[in-house]
């Protein structure tokens, strides 16, 4: 197979956030260092909850009988924004993959009183409302609102499941299997989850401090993005716009605990070994990672030795920031989003820095990235997820050159 | 056989079959009446006998575990043993795990939202919620067999065990993963069966215990299949036993099952195809056209109620119930069908 076509591009990015819809919108917000994290507004929980909320959606229109979930529509709505930004319309996105994150999916169009006599709940109205609940129907979702008829899946890896997602879908165009591949993830808020976070004692009640000593844990976000992905060979013979290259990508998990990372990060570490290893990269040529950094205790510790790991050879420390500090943690669409926001940096040469960041873990093997954000050429760049389950996933961005 | 191809070398199960290691002899199988939650009524489905996880495998915890990660770790268990690899002779980070599920860890789910109900959602129990999440069953299993490789876990409308499969083949062909356990499976609850109910799925059969000559709907099923793909190099070194070798394969969300299949053979002429198994999923049946590309020298094997009432991951239940009778040497498409023009094919080779 010829090397362009075992070169995987990226051609579109559509991009949801508590910033609005588009991927400029969310790189200019960034630029600006502007934290969108506040008090829960849309729903209740009987506590307090710190979050990266949207605001105002307007509802999308049911398509026949399909009845998109508030997590369906995030994701329509950034597969749109990427198709607006392309314009996806020949026959590579008829026939395009639709891979998507989310661990949420229509669990926020259930309620506890369906347990309570599921028939009476489904009778009254929840049966048209239950059918978003299985995580397929995120990527039917995309795929019957984009009309894009090629394989359909979703990803449900917890926290790393939009990386993984994207992966996959380079996996899929290796595969020759497909002309091009939609990837990415979608999550809302809902009681569900906040409350079992809540329960595990793993939110912080103020806007979170990735990788700071005095962290106190995450703040959960809602999103969506969207990445087109394609062989170099198919975005050249169709001119489309080239945004960045995926140069390597690794999965691997820790076989260790169900909501503990292992201390000494031993599968993230690997994970970015294996990543650079198969994009041809060493150590050094990695001039930025986007962390995973939730705020939480064990991850960003347990983070930051897989760093010392995997960069501890490097001849100088390498500058990592978390963007969760700007629009929290959003789950299965993290991955995604935080793919989208290394490519923007790639694309603006701009390291973005964590935000509120002021007593940083103390380590020999990483530059913390604080204060405004650098601007710089960055030619290489990392963006690394980790999960529940012990799962990790690394992918590794670069610049596109003729 | 082509070379390159991974090979599926072992086999575990839990299903209404029974704990089964290796292919499991088909058979006749009758739906069981529903005694885990009230019903108005009697309802019946096809369900996995209760079982001490510890009695099949000596030493597993599984005590707080909903019952998709239990049945996971069992034939998880199963499978591995079946190939009789040595874990110790792999590398632990080309171990992949990839897990399809359209419901997830349903049980625990229910167990959650009833302990927002009684509690509020700042007072639910915090032992429930990691158990609830989607690649619990799939950690699991990683976790006690020391997997480290990628781990998935994937959902897909109608074909999830058909997309399990496509995925680690894809791992093991492109170097990601030497082997793979892949399992596909789902639990019955009373939210997902009177879900069923409720949307007027259900056959006759679940709340008539007469035998019917002609069963329409669906009647629910349960259970996990987990097989072992190794790729060919690591199969032919260790002179495994091969069940089948998967040399191609497709699925599509809109696509003439046909056209698929035209795909999947790759030009190979259909009269060389011995069998086509067919596995549908949500009562879709395929179609005659693709009797008449095979033509009359090829065997079908028709969908099994068991595996059809599996919902999205009843594919992978469906193949281990053919591996017994497939003919030795023989090429097989796995043909499956969904709702909504959905489908998959998988062309596999029995050594």
């Amino acid at each position: 197979m010829s090397e362009d076509r075992r070169t995987i591009v990226v051609t579109a990015i559509g991009v949801v956030s508590p910033y609005g819809v588009g991927f400029r919108l969310m790189s200019k917000a960034l630029l600006a260092g502007r934290c969108c994290l506040g008090p829960l507004q849309g729903f209740s929980t009987g506590f307090d909850a710190t979050v990266g909320e949207i605001g105002c959606l307007t509802p999308i229109e049911d398509l026949h009988e399909f009845r998109p979930s508030r997590t369906d529509q995030l994701a329509i709505r950034a597969a749109r924004d990427a198709a607006a930004i392309s314009g996806l319309e020949d026959r590579a996105f008829r026939e395009a993959a639709v891979v998507m994150a989310t661990t949420v999916s229509g669990l926020t169009e259930i309620d506890p009183a369906l347990v309570l006599d599921p028939l009476a709940w489904y009778r009254a109205g929840g049966l048209a409302r239950a059918q978003s609940y299985p995580c397929s129907h995120v990527a039917d979702a995309v795929g019957e609102y984009l009309d894009a008829r090629g394989p359909r899946f979703a990803v449900n890896v917890a926290c790393a499941s939009g990386a993984i997602a994207i992966a996959l879908g380079a996996n899929l165009l290796l595969d020759d299997a497909v002309p091009m591949a939609l990837v990415g993830g979608s999550d809302a808020l809902c009681p569900f989850t906040l409350s079992g976070f809540h329960a595990l004692q793993a939110l912080d009640a103020a806007p979170c401090r990735p990788f700071d000593q005095n962290r106190g844990g995450l703040n959960l976000g809602e999103g969506a993005a969207v990445l087109a992905l394609e062989t170099l060979a198919t975005a050249r013979k169709r001119s489309a716009p080239i945004l960045a290259v995926l140069r390597g990508w690794a999965m691997t998990n820790d076989a260790f605990h169900l909501t503990a990372p292992h201390e000494q990060g031993r599968g993230l570490a690997e994970c970015m070994l294996l990543a650079m290893e198969r994009a041809d990269v060493a150590p050094d040529d990695v001039g930025y990672v986007n962390a995973h950094g939730t705020g939480t205790l064990l991850n960003d510790a347990a983070e930051t030795r897989a760093y010392e790991r995997a960069f501890g050879q490097r001849a100088r420390p390498v500058p990592v920031s978390s963007t969760k500090s700007y629009f929290g943690h959003c789950l299965g669409a993290a991955g995604a989003i935080e793919a989208a926001v290394t490519i923007s940096g790639i694309r603006a040469g701009v390291l973005y820095p964590t935000l509120r960041l002021s007593e940083p873990i103390e380590t020999p093997a990483v530059e913390w990235l604080t204060g405004q954000p650098r601007r710089q050429q960055l030619p290489l760049a990392m963006t690394v997820s980790a999960g529940f389950g012990g799962s990790n996933a690394a992918l590794v961005f670069g610049a596109y050159s003729e | 056989m082509r070379s390159h191809s991974p090979c599926i070398t072992g086999i575990g199960s839990v299903s209404p079959f029974g704990i089964v290691t290796g292919p499991i002899p088909a058979r006749q199988m009758e739906p069981r009446a529903i005694s885990a939650w009230p019903t108005a009524g009697l309802r019946r489905a096809y369900l996995v006998n209760p079982f001490r996880p510890a009695d099949v495998i000596p030493g597993l915890k599984a005590r707080r575990l909903d019952r998709l990660s239990v049945w996971s770790l069992v034939a998880a268990y199963l499978a591995v043993e079946d190939a009789g690899l040595d874990l110790d002779q792999i590398i632990r980070s080309h171990a992949a795990v990839v897990f399809a599920t359209g419901l997830g860890c349903l049980e625990l789910t229910e167990a959650h939202f009833r302990s927002a109900s009684d509690n509020g959602w700042s007072g639910v129990d915090p032992i429930l919620f990691p158990e609830t999440i989607g690649n619990a069953p799939a950690s699991h299993v990683a976790r006690c067999l020391d997997l480290r490789g990628p781990n998935i876990t994937a959902s897909c409308k109608g074909l999830g065990g058909e997309c399990a499969l496509l995925q680690a083949a894809s791992l093991v062909r492109n170097g990601q993963a030497d082997f793979a356990v892949v399992m596909a499976g789902e639990t019955l609850t009373r939210s997902a069966y009177e879900w069923y109910e409720a949307s007027g799925a259900l056959s006759p059969a679940c709340f008539d215990a007469e035998p019917r000559e002609h069963r329409t709907g669906l009647v629910p099923s349960e259970g996990v299949v987990a097989l072992v793909m190794e790729s060919a190099d690591l199969c032919g070194s260790r002179g495994a036993r091969v069940y089948a070798a998967a040399h191609s394969g497709h699925f599509a969300a809109r696509a003439n099952i046909g056209g698929v299949i035209r795909k999947v053979l790759a030009g190979a002429p259909p009269s060389g195809v011995a069998l086509v198994v067919s596995a549908t999923a949500g009562g879709v049946d395929l179609p005659d056209a693709v009797r008449e590309f095979f033509g009359d020298r090829t065997a079908f094997a028709e969908p099994s109620p068991v595996a059809s009432g599996m919902g999205d991951t009843g594919g992978l239940l469906r193949l281990v119930l053919t591996l017994n009778g497939a003919p030795r040497g023989a090429l097989a498409v796995l043909a499956s069908a969904a709702p909504r023009g959905a489908c998959a094919a998988l062309l596999l080779e029995s050594p």
